[in-house]
């Protein structure tokens, strides 16, 4: 389960803060409140938030802005031993760039119900494909995950093409509990009613909400 | 609707080979499971007074009742429009209860008298027409989101299904029935569907992935294009050629793509890139290499002339082989810099250009997210990021297209530009676009087993040809674009099950062995053979690769042959990848 017990999961909330403190400066500069570390033999070597409004470029994720600083200094094999931790899900993107690269465990904070590929919306991590699959493990601090973007869209997006005018918005902090019918096991098999297709939306119902807000 | 068009089974051959190649859009994954795909659902009958009362039960107490889309189906239907089996037997009891009971709108106030005539009701309300319905059908919602047990222990709470003070309780009977689970594609489908399953709607709409006319116009911008504008076959060469460039320079695999905006119906090549996953990061070796100018110019090496130049440039790439070859056996999956596909480089040069076009407020909120970044702490090796995401041209090709201040300044992303791809591109890939906000993708060659635009899985006459992702067309995701296969024309005209030529399919089969199979990674260090992509293919061979490429049954074999290489070829095959297994 993606939100099953983590073995030692005080150890992986350290690291897992680390990512918060990242996604909290993101907020503080504009960017989507996203987060992570990339942590090897218990050393974060790489952390990373979004950088899409420096680079004008929407595939600019957090974990590609610390994939660059891991490599400045490292081989991209280094992947194989290491972890990541990110406050939101690994979209379906990452997803799949994690495991070319060869990652070898993610730990998250919240799922992502729009385009996360762990799980969210699809399990890239988990499908059949020519790479190895990896273990995701999600919950980590997912309350605060989720305030985060939930603090992140009652603003407005000023940059997109017809930005919707947000003044009515107000900030919800009730946070359901998780329910999750359909989530994979990691390197298990895909986790849909029907076998072999991708899954179908996990509709993550704190997710809803900040939905449901992102419509008025 | 990919074979939709005329089956011109006469037709088939080019005319004069002038157009071997045409666009075939794919299907969406919608479209793919269209068939007849069903779902179960739970449905009760009760009489027309209660049916709001009830719905608004449901909606407020079972959650993820409208989860899946069933806008198609009518919620309530009268029983005459109902096909017999969800009917079922004629039930005499419920029958009874449905009559409408004179007490139950005025309140008994007084006991009927022995000798009266027994009435059902007022007999006002049978009046108010006979057509009209004395009970309902409800759809309640799919089967498999409350169970049976805790449906009816909720229906019991509420009337009419309860008994109060005023009224009997109507008897419960919940039935599972099988509906269709995606809307009709034309009235006679709907009509169809409600004779056989549940009256189902028809729209005038194309729920399952772009309209035809756009469609139709696409594929009339693109393969007959105005005086000045780009043509597919056109853009997919200059796609071809910047995979060859980074290649030859033994950069990467042979893969390219082209940026295109079209903007009042004139078109601008906005980014070429070709692939570059095997170019040194600094971190192995290759910090010399982060001189991106130099190293394309000494490539160049007609240009820069004098065979003392010629010498270091062919050192050079002796050199670049060897890391490369390095590189392979690091990377177990060969995968090198995944960021260096060319998708995500040439998205990454429209986010160079859209800096460098962009006006004042926008390049100012660009430099302050910038310093946000100093300001965060995060490490600012210039150098290193741009070698790792490599969005800065590597080859002269590139150059020429990168320096031009060709894009409309302030807009968002890639939004609605045309991406000409030699092969379909992966997941990370797919993605990309679909984040981008791209308008319009075509791609040469699918990639069954890592392509992730290809929403079929399986074709009758050729196998496997997908993982059925179908990431261009997916409802679940916040952006959808049209996408297209440029394929042999016999396939696109809809003619592929005539393709038993067993001839021309062996030709196709060595060829592929022979080039495509040879592998990725040793291509690249093949400096003798040929590039085997791109360029100029107007020999029978290529034709016949070509054909083999689109038909992917070969491509699952000789990967199969490959992977299970004897020994003895392993001096030969070594590193060697066949394409098939390659993200692109």
């Amino acid at each position: 389960m993606v939100f099953g017990p983590i073995p030692d999961r005080e150890y992986h909330e350290g690291f897992m803060r680390k990512a918060i403190e990242m996604a909290e400066m993101a907020l503080s500069s504009d960017e989507t409140p996203v987060g992570c570390v990339f942590v090897h033999a218990g050393e974060v070597i790489g952390r990373g938030i979004n950088g899409t409004n420096a680079s004008l470029n929407g595939t600019r994720h957090a974990e590609f802005v610390a994939l660059a600083e891991i490599m400045a200094e490292h081989p991209s094999s280094i992947l194989r031993e290491t972890d990541l931790y990110v406050t939101v899900e690994p979209c379906i993107m990452c997803a799949s760039a994690l495991r070319q690269y060869g990652i070898r465990a993610v730990y998250f904070g919240c799922l992502n119900d729009r385009f996360g590929g762990c799980g969210g919306v699809m399990t890239v991590h988990s499908d059949p494909a020519v790479d190895a699959p990896y273990p995701v493990y999600g919950g980590l601090f997912r309350e605060e995950a989720i305030m985060l973007l939930r603090k992140f869209y009652v603003q407005e997006n000023a940059k997109a093409p017809d930005p919707k005018p947000k003044k009515n918005r107000e900030l919800k902090t009730e946070i359901l509990p998780i329910s999750t019918p359909n989530v994979a096991t990691p390197g298990g098999s895909t986790p849909t009613i029907e076998k072999g297709r991708p899954a179908l939306p996990i509709l993550e119902k704190a997710a809803l909400v900040a939905k449901a807000q992102l419509k008025q | 609707m990919g074979l939709s068009q005329p089956d011109t089974t006469t037709a088939a051959p080019p005319t004069g080979g002038t157009r071997k190649r045409r666009m075939l859009h794919l299907k969406t994954k919608e479209e793919c499971r269209l068939g007849n795909e069903t779902i179960q659902v739970w449905t009760v009958e009760l009489p027309s007074k209660h049916a709001e009362g009830i719905l608004k039960v449901i909606k407020e107490q079972i959650e993820g009742q409208d989860n899946i889309d069933l806008q198609h189906l009518r919620r309530f239907a009268k029983p005459k429009y109902l096909p017999q089996h969800v009917i079922g037997k004629r039930d005499l009891v419920k029958e009874m209860y449905a009559v409408p009971r004179g007490w139950e709108s005025t309140p008994p106030t007084v006991i009927q008298a022995s000798s009266a005539s027994w009435e059902w009701s007022s007999g006002s309300a049978r009046k108010r027409g006979a057509d009209r319905s004395l009970t309902l059908y409800l759809l309640v919602c799919p089967s498999n989101v409350i169970q049976l047990r805790g449906l009816h222990d909720l229906m019991l709470q509420y009337p009419p299904f309860c008994s109060s003070a005023d009224s009997w309780a109507y008897p419960l009977e919940i039935k599972e029935v099988t509906v269709p689970r995606l809307a009709p594609t034309s009235p006679e489908q709907a009509d169809q569907w409600s004779d056989e399953y549940w009256p189902t709607f028809y729209r005038k709409t194309n729920p399952f992935g772009a309209h035809p006319t756009s469609i139709g116009k696409a594929e009339a911008d693109l393969e007959d294009p105005i005086s000045d504008n780009v043509s597919v076959s056109a853009m997919m060469e200059l796609a071809e050629q910047a995979g060859t460039a980074t290649e030859k320079l033994g950069y990467g695999i042979s893969t390219g793509c082209v940026i295109v905006e079209r903007a009042d119906d004139q078109t601008e090549i906005i980014a070429v890139a070709g692939d570059a996953r095997g170019k040194s990061l600094p971190s192995e070796g290759g910090s010399d290499d982060a001189n991106i100018d130099t190293s394309f110019e000494d490539a160049g090496d007609k240009k820069t002339g004098g065979a003392f130049a010629k010498k270091t440039a062919r050192k050079k790439r002796k050199k670049k082989e060897q890391q490369i070859a390095k590189l392979a056996e690091v990377n177990a999956c060969t995968s090198g810099n995944v960021m260096c596909h060319a998708v995500m480089r040439a998205i990454g040069m429209v986010g160079r250009k859209r800096l460098r076009v962009a006006s004042q407020p926008i390049s100012t909120r660009a430099a302050k997210a910038e310093s946000g970044f100093y300001a965060a702490g995060l490490q600012r090796d210039e150098k290193a990021r741009d070698a790792f995401f490599l969005d800065l041209p590597v080859t002269p090709l590139e150059q020429q297209y990168f320096t031009r201040d060709n894009l409309k300044p302030d807009g968002y992303l890639c939004l609605k530009l045309e991406i000409f791809l030699t092969h379909e591109p992966c997941m990370m890939c797919s993605m990309a676009l679909v984040h981008s906000r791209v308008g319009r993708v075509i791609f040469k060659h699918r990639m069954p087993q890592t392509g992730g635009l290809t929403a079929e899985r399986v074709r009758n006459d050729s196998g496997p040809v997908g993982l059925g992702y179908g990431l261009c067309w997916r409802k679940e995701l916040n952006w959808q674009f049209m996408c297209w296969e440029y394929t042999a024309f016999k396939y696109a005209s809809g003619s592929a099950r005539q393709y038993t030529d067993g001839k021309t399919s062996a030709a196709g089969h060595v060829a592929r062995r022979t080039g495509a199979t040879a592998g990725v990674q040793g291509k690249a260090m093949d400096r003798n053979g040929k590039a085997y992509y791109g360029g100029e293919n107007d020999d029978e061979d290529d034709d016949a690769k070509d054909d083999a490429d689109d038909h992917p049954k070969h491509t699952t074999t000789t990967a199969t042959a490959t992977s299970s290489a004897a020994p003895g070829d392993e001096n030969a095959n070594s590193r060697m990848h066949s394409l098939a297994h390659v993200h692109v």
